[in-house]
């Protein structure tokens, strides 16, 4: 970096630290009514959201619901209609450069060279964020090495499998270090190996002190690694939350199902009396136990089973996941029919 | 505005007037012919609303003055730039060309009659000037308190409709309540004072002949007297408006209205707890279910709609859909656009798709 940039970057530090020791955090991310229009199509509209340093924060939603558009927009590829998107307290559109220094994009259609080898992709990409010299290769080394294709590096990428092509894409998307990585789809038709692979890195990443967003339409993924997730759907945020938050949108209990070689000795009474229960109900030899999602009793419950010498057969919690919140709250399934 | 140009010209004409009658010119009549001339074209210009017509008449005007100043008298001259501006006026809005177009004469004038020319000709068009542009001011506010007019009867009529609304919903919530009141009163509370009378009818006339017997009918009659006082409790008890009825009540009339009407059929289903959506989410609930039945029946030549009222743990969930065509595309018109700026104001959110069907949900946010 040249001394220019040095004393850029100096600058940005003392008013960072400043900011840290006055007790202001920073939103990574700041959108105020979003729109995209794609002739009489609205995609995205009029869309508003915050997301906070140190947040895996997710974007579920069907197919076509707006996510790529959205990121496509933050990231700065796509120009919006209506609204305004600040990144690290910057309005992108007027301090572009700073906005895309401090990004890292991992698209959803893959963008690699197939010409290059996966060290000079790396490479390349590195270098349009100013990166030189020593510094450069140390960084790319480091980049390869964090998605495991430190053995790859002089190999070309149409000898790779999708998955790790995908994980090249997020080497190139990490080297300069951004503060705020986005993740459009990753996990789409990549084999279980480099997804969990895929899942542990973004864990890592955050770790390390990078704000995420991930977005997808696998309700299990962003169940797993998002603290806070938007449920998207025709253009505009329709919930958001923590997963507990917008699951206690739909109820605020949740079912517990025993089966049990034979219902004599249960006690239905004894049964409700637990803290928490809010209902018991017997089908066949199924006992469907409703408690309050708040309290925990399924220790309580096992051991009143126990206690009166029940025997279990199988024990099975149904609680509402982000699928059935989504179906909730839309009337449709996240995957297409 | 015309009415200044008119002023400075009549203003003008009198100067003229006096210099003629004091110069003591010579063939006076020819003066007031030229007079009378310019007047009559000029006024016919103000009647006329054809522009065509008005140029026509603004340059035989200057024709005339023309014609007056080479052989009656240069001071009609002075007439010339009023004329200039107007014809100018109509075909551009530069003032620079307006000012320009008026100086071409002095360069044809004598020296003599230059000075008084150009002073005619800036009066005239700061007169010009200032009477234009404030006469565009002018249009302009009252254009807009017309439309500000239009806006406060709307909204006017909007405060009226909704006062009407809260008045009715009084009425009716106020007639449940007193039918429910009656209801109960004729059920329990008639029915045990009545058993209680008859019980103590009966212990009188036992009094003396089968104690036993009295003492018997008279605990009964207490028991039931005490039950009696127990219902007038809970009936008391029970004041709570039924909120709840108006609002769902109120939905199934409109779509039972809805069906009376036309051919679609239309379903209503419901889950959840009622009781605890408020009147104005029942208005807003109310106002969405209508408008998205009436963009059913004009557009989707859908045969049945279902209307599906949910309420969930924080959030009220009102889908209704047709199973008509649906759209490829959607186009926000003025219904959706109401529908979404209503839903907002309560911070809820509208969903409109139209892959299987037109469907409109609407998601209100409960408690907070």
């Amino acid at each position: 970096m040249n001394d220019c940039t040095y004393a850029r970057s100096f600058f940005f530090y003392i008013l960072e630290a400043d900011k840290r020791i006055r007790g202001e955090r920073m939103n990574v991310l700041e959108i105020k009514n979003l729109t995209k229009k794609f002739a009489d199509f609205i995609a995205v509209d009029n869309m508003s959201l915050t997301v906070a340093e140190g947040e895996i924060f997710g974007f579920l939603g069907a197919n076509g619901a707006g996510k790529s558009t959205t990121i496509n927009m933050i990231a700065g590829l796509l120009r919006s209609n209506d609204g305004t998107i600040n990144i690290l307290g910057k309005n992108s559109a007027k301090y572009s450069r700073f906005a895309k220094m401090n990004i890292g994009m991992v698209p959803q259609d893959l963008a690699i060279y197939e010409d290059m080898t996966a060290y000079e992709n790396v490479k390349f990409f590195a270098g349009l964020y100013g990166l030189r010299g020593t510094e450069l290769n140390e960084r790319v080394e480091e980049a390869l090495e964090f998605v495991g294709l430190q053995d790859k590096h002089k190999s070309y990428p149409k000898s790779f499998s999708g998955g790790m092509k995908r994980r090249l894409n997020i080497a190139c998307a990490i080297a300069h270090r951004p503060k705020l990585i986005i993740m459009d789809e990753p996990t789409v038709g990549i084999d279980p190996q480099s997804r969990n692979y895929i899942l542990t890195s973004v864990r890592k990443l955050n770790e390390m002190g990078c704000t995420i967003i991930y977005t997808s339409h696998y309700m299990e993924e962003v169940e797993e690694i998002c603290s806070r997730i938007a449920i998207i759907d025709h253009g505009k945020i329709i919930a958001e939350g923590t997963k507990e938050q917008l699951k206690s949108i739909i109820t605020n209990t949740k079912d517990v199902w025993i089966e049990v070689k034979s219902t004599e000795k249960v006690n239905l009474a004894a049964i409700k009396s637990i803290h928490g229960v809010e209902a018991v109900s017997v089908d066949e030899n199924m006992i469907k136990i409703n408690s309050d999602t708040g309290v925990n009793n399924l220790n309580k419950i096992i051991e009143h089973f126990m206690s009166s010498q029940i025997e279990i057969r199988s024990l099975l919690e149904k609680a509402p996941n982000l699928e059935t919140v989504f179906l909730t709250l839309t009337g449709r399934n996240l995957r297409d029919q | 505005m015309e009415i200044w140009i008119i002023f400075t010209k009549i203003i003008l004409l009198v100067y003229i007037a006096i210099q003629s009658a004091q110069a003591n010119v010579s063939h006076i009549s020819w003066v007031v012919l030229a007079f009378l001339v310019y007047f009559c074209a000029n006024i016919t210009i103000y009647i006329l609303k054809n522009t065509t017509m008005k140029r026509v008449l603004y340059v035989l005007s200057i024709g005339i003055l023309t014609v007056a100043y080479l052989s009656v008298n240069p001071l009609f001259s002075l007439l010339l730039p009023l004329t200039i501006f107007e014809l100018t006026a109509s075909f551009t809005d530069k003032k620079l060309t307006f000012l320009l177009l008026s100086l071409l004469p002095i360069l044809y004038m004598k020296a003599s009659l230059q000075p008084i020319y150009g002073l005619a000709a800036g009066v005239s068009f700061m007169i010009f000037s200032i009477t234009s542009i404030y006469g565009e001011r002018l249009m302009k506010n009252e254009a807009q308190i017309d439309s500000m007019r239009k806006q406060l009867q709307k909204l006017t009529k909007h405060i009226h409709e909704n006062s009407e609304y809260i008045r009715q919903s009084e009425y009716t919530v106020k007639l449940e309540e007193r039918n429910r009141i009656s209801q109960e009163i004729h059920d329990k509370i008639g029915h045990s004072m009545t058993g209680a009378l008859f019980q103590m009818e009966a212990a009188k006339r036992l009094v003396e002949t089968d104690q036993h017997k009295a003492t018997e009918l008279l605990q009964n009659a207490i028991n039931i007297s005490k039950e009696g006082i127990e219902n007038i409790r809970l009936t008391l008890k029970n004041m709570k408006p039924p909120t709840e009825q108006v609002g769902i009540h109120r939905l199934k009339l409109l779509i039972d209205d809805f069906n009376a009407k036309q051919p679609i059929k239309t379903v209503l289903t419901h889950e959840g707890n009622l009781d605890i959506i408020t009147p104005i989410q029942w208005k807003i609930l109310h106002e969405n279910v209508t408008e998205a039945l009436t963009n059913a029946m004009k557009y989707s030549h859908a045969t049945q709609v279902s209307i599906d009222l949910k309420v969930l743990n924080k959030m009220i969930r009102v889908e209704v859909k047709d199973n008509g065509a649906g759209t490829e595309i959607i186009k926000k018109g003025l219904g959706i656009i109401g529908m979404e700026e209503r839903t907002a104001a309560v911070n809820g959110k509208i969903i409109v798709d139209s892959t299987h069907g037109f469907s409109v949900t609407t998601l209100l946010p409960l408690g907070l």
